[in-house]
């Protein structure tokens, strides 16, 4: 009866990368790509596909090394963080001021909020061909773009958040003396904060897919623009491996800066909203 | 007593509603009354900023050689032929996907991966794959909608309570059952959330895409009119582009989840 | 004078829906010496809460006046202090900081504000919570900051809307032989609204039966101090006195 059963190897094999992936999440989210890359090559070497169509994983990884050993991978790169960085600084102080007021004041909300719903409604993209008139191929067109987007889901967000502030939080500041601006910092801020980092989050989403699209519509550098440029000039090995980059990317800023950010204060204060 | 206060708080219901309604447009009149004041206190030249009549004209014009129903007709056929391909394919997947623990400890880093990846960035490719045109925009339209809709039908269903595929067992399901009357509507809130949230990025790729890769649809008719510099053609097609999302997103998108959400009381 | 006194308040809400005026609180006079705690008992919707309201300074009285401290007053301010039912701890503050949020108000520097709070904490037997978040506390623990939060600002008076409503039995009585003993070291002058007889009994000097909007009776508690449950549990005196605070609430 008390017998050990023998486990088969490949359950026992399974339970130690369940239990490496507990202690090492990182492992988790990068493990499953392997099989995935080696699909790929294999599909690739069989010449399924013409290799120019459809190329492998050692060609896209030969294309990076030679872009950035010729130094314009790295450049492109910096030059979308930077826009996207700028632009999202931006929407997010203009976002957080504007929630704010129209999340606190009655009519400021009666007045904004159908007008953000419907500029939200229209769309960063859309704003393209009128931003191109007015600026032309330049840096403004792009740092609007990204700014019209961070902003919107910043706004809708923190006014969601300050108005879900329970009323009892106003009234025990105020019962114990806060005045009138201390409120705005030690209640309506952090009160709000979990939502406006979801804000942040959605914001980075959509900002980031618009900077691309801005790129490859406007740009003359960034990783859309050589993604675009890669396109007219028939590589997809270049193509492919900007989508890798921008996959990357969205993981690092993910990794680094929200998740962090998410960790220090909504989770730890047990209000999550998400 | 309750019944009274029903009776009572009917037509206050309407009047309620009638009033929100006005709310809202109110201030959109008053944005529109402060656009053409603008326009004519500073005289704006239409190359820069065009007047509320010159885009009524332009919009009329649009309407009366039947361009515009073209352009929308065409921009919605394939967002609905993507969304739709999106969500036969990516539901399934996602169920099979949730049901097994191992297969979905796999697949979610993927899924994550290319849903962040879904919609704009795959205009390139796909225009190579696919050439200019319908193949290719609701290709990314697909795409933008189907890894968003796959990845969180899995976390719908990774979400239902094992208590509940044990009662259904227990009570005599088999698999079939086990997935019309466990799975899907066990995952239902948050298939519908995806679908918005893919459907949000689906827009603005479709946007894009046809800037770059056709020639008809809304955001060829924009591009268009840059080349020519006819900003009244411009801002009328944003604002149908606007009127549109604000139809889809809250006549369809946010009842559709607010009633899967809330009436289950499922709220997350 | 740490007192509160009500004169003739009365308040009127606007039902929109009904398209009518409700009367909740009406003609009420009431007078908390300094260093007393009176307790407001009466079924849910008699205007407990309206009452309190108006007194905290969140709700504007529609007529009548409010006395604290010789001073009239009008809106929310310090000189009183309120602990609220759903404990309205700031979740992103510590217990510490909670409890230190009155002092800083009141431009009270780092160090000295967090000995105010610390020395109020272990009044309450919480000096080990001091660094935690609210929402790693349990629910009579999250009752005791609140409680402690309302004290260290040191305010005239201390308002409390049923504080203890939403703990479990058992912690409910701990908490209120908790608050009789700390009533009893520290001698705050108190206003306690709740529906339940046997608190209102077990805690107060005098208890103040609402029906309606109105002050139906008064009744003076003279049992001893310090009072415990189980001492209470079998006190004749204690049971007739509740017996006939309950008598008036049902027949309000
Ligand atoms: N904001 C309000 N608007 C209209 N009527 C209210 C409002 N708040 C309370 N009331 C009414 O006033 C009465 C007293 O309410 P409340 O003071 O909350 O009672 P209690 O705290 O004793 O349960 C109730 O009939 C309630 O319906
Ligand atoms: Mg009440």
């Amino acid at each position: 009866m008390s017998e050990a059963v023998a486990v088969n190897p490949a359950l026992r094999l399974w339970s130690g990368y369940l239990r490496l992936v507990a202690r090492h999440p990182v492992i988790g989210s990068v493990v499953p790509f392997l099989p995935l890359i080696a699909l790929w090559a294999i599909v690739v070497e069989a010449g399924v596909f013409p290799r120019a169509f459809f190329p492998g994983p050692v060609d896209v990884f030969h294309s990076f090394v030679d872009l950035t050993r010729k130094g314009i991978l790295p450049a492109y790169l910096a030059d979308s963080i930077v826009r996207l960085a700028v632009g999202a600084a931006a929407g997010m102080v203009a976002g957080i001021l504007l929630g704010l007021l129209v999340g606190l004041n009655e009519r400021a909300h009666r007045a904004l909020w159908p007008v953000l719903l419907f500029f939200q409604a229209i769309g960063d993209i859309a704003w393209l061909p009128l931003l191109i008139i007015w600026f032309g191929f330049g840096l403004e067109t792009m740092t609007f773009v990204i700014v019209y987007t961070v902003l919107f889901p910043v706004v809708l967000n923190t006014v969601l958040g300050v108005r879900s502030i329970p009323l009892d939080l106003h009234r025990a500041a105020q019962s114990l003396g806060a005045p009138r601006w201390r409120i705005l910092t030690e209640v309506v801020l952090p009160g709000a904060l979990p939502n406006i980092i979801t804000g942040l989050r959605n914001g980075l989403g959509y900002g980031w897919r618009a900077l691309i699209a801005a790129e490859m519509i406007v740009g003359t550098s960034g990783v859309g623009f050589m993604m675009f440029d890669a396109r007219r000039a028939g590589s997809v090995v270049e193509i492919l491996l900007g989508m890798i980059i921008l996959g990357l990317l969205w993981y690092a800023v993910d990794a680094l800066i929200l998740a962090p950010i998410e960790r220090a204060t909504g989770q730890r204060w047990g209000m999550v909203a998400r | 007593m309750s019944a009274l206060a029903q009776v009572d708080a009917k037509p206050s219901m309407a009047w309620k509603r009638l009033r929100s309604a006005l709310y809202f447009v109110f201030p959109l009149l008053c944005l529109v009354f402060i656009w053409e004041f603008t326009v004519r206190i500073f005289s704006v030249h239409p190359g820069v900023f065009p007047g509320v009549g010159a885009v009524l004209k332009a919009g009329a014009e649009s309407i009366a050689n039947g361009s515009l129903f073209l352009h929308i007709g065409a921009s919605l056929a394939r967002v609905l032929v993507g969304t739709i391909l999106a969500v036969l394919v990516g539901v399934p997947l996602g169920i099979l996907m949730g049901v097994s623990p191992g297969v979905s400890t796999i697949l979610t880093p993927l899924f994550r991966f290319f849903s962040v990846l879904a919609g704009i960035a795959w205009i390139p490719i796909a225009t190579l794959w696919f050439g200019y045109g319908f193949g290719a925009i609701t290709f990314v339209i697909f795409n933008a909608v189907f890894f968003v809709v796959a990845y969180n039908t899995l976390l719908g269903v990774a979400s239902i309570p094992p208590q509940l595929r044990n009662a259904a067992w227990s009570l005599g399901a088999n698999r079939w059952d086990m997935l019309k009357e466990v799975l899907l509507p066990g995952a239902l809130p948050n298939i519908v959330t995806g679908i918005r949230t893919g459907l949000g990025f689906a827009w603005r790729g479709l946007i894009a895409a046809e800037m770059i890769a056709t020639n008809l649809g809304l955001g060829y008719m924009l591009f268009l009119a840059r080349d020519f510099y006819r900003t009244e053609l411009i801002v009328f097609g944003m604002i149908v582009i606007g009127i549109l999302w604000l139809l889809i997103d809250r006549l369809v998108l946010a009842p559709l989840e607010r009633r899967t959400i809330e009436r289950w009381g499922l709220v997350r | 004078m740490k007192s509160l006194t009500i004169n003739h308040l009365s308040k009127t809400y606007f039902d929109p829906y009904a398209a009518k005026h409700v009367t909740a609180v009406q003609d009420v006079s009431l007078d908390v010496p300094e260093g007393e705690f009176v307790a407001i008992v009466g079924p849910s919707g008699c205007g407990k809460t309206t009452i309190l309201n108006m007194i905290a300074g969140f709700l504007p009285a529609s007529g009548g006046d409010i006395i604290v401290d010789s001073r009239k007053v009008s809106g929310p301010g310090p000189d009183r202090g309120v602990v609220f039912q759903s404990h309205a701890l700031f979740p992103w503050k510590t217990v510490l900081e909670n409890v230190a949020f009155g002092p800083k108000m009141r431009g009270v520097g780092l160090k000295e504000r967090e000995e105010i709070a610390r020395d109020y904490l272990a009044l309450a037997g919480l000096s080990h919570a001091a660094e935690r978040y609210p929402n790693e506390l349990s629910g009579g623990m999250q009752q005791r900051v609140g409680v402690v939060r309302a004290l260290a600002n040191e305010p005239a008076v201390l308002l409390m809307d049923e504080p203890f409503a939403s703990v479990d039995a058992q912690t409910r009585m701990t908490l209120q032989e908790e608050l009789t003993r700390i009533w009893q070291a520290r001698r705050p002058t108190i206003l306690f609204i709740t529906h339940d007889v046997p608190e209102a009994v077990f805690l107060a000097n005098r208890v103040v039966v609402l029906s309606k909007g109105r002050v139906l009776e008064e009744v003076e508690i003279d049992l001893p101090r310090p009072r415990s449950w189980d001492a209470m549990m079998d006190d004749e005196r204690f049971k007739t006195l509740s017996a006939r605070v309950l008598q008036l609430v049902r027949a309000a």
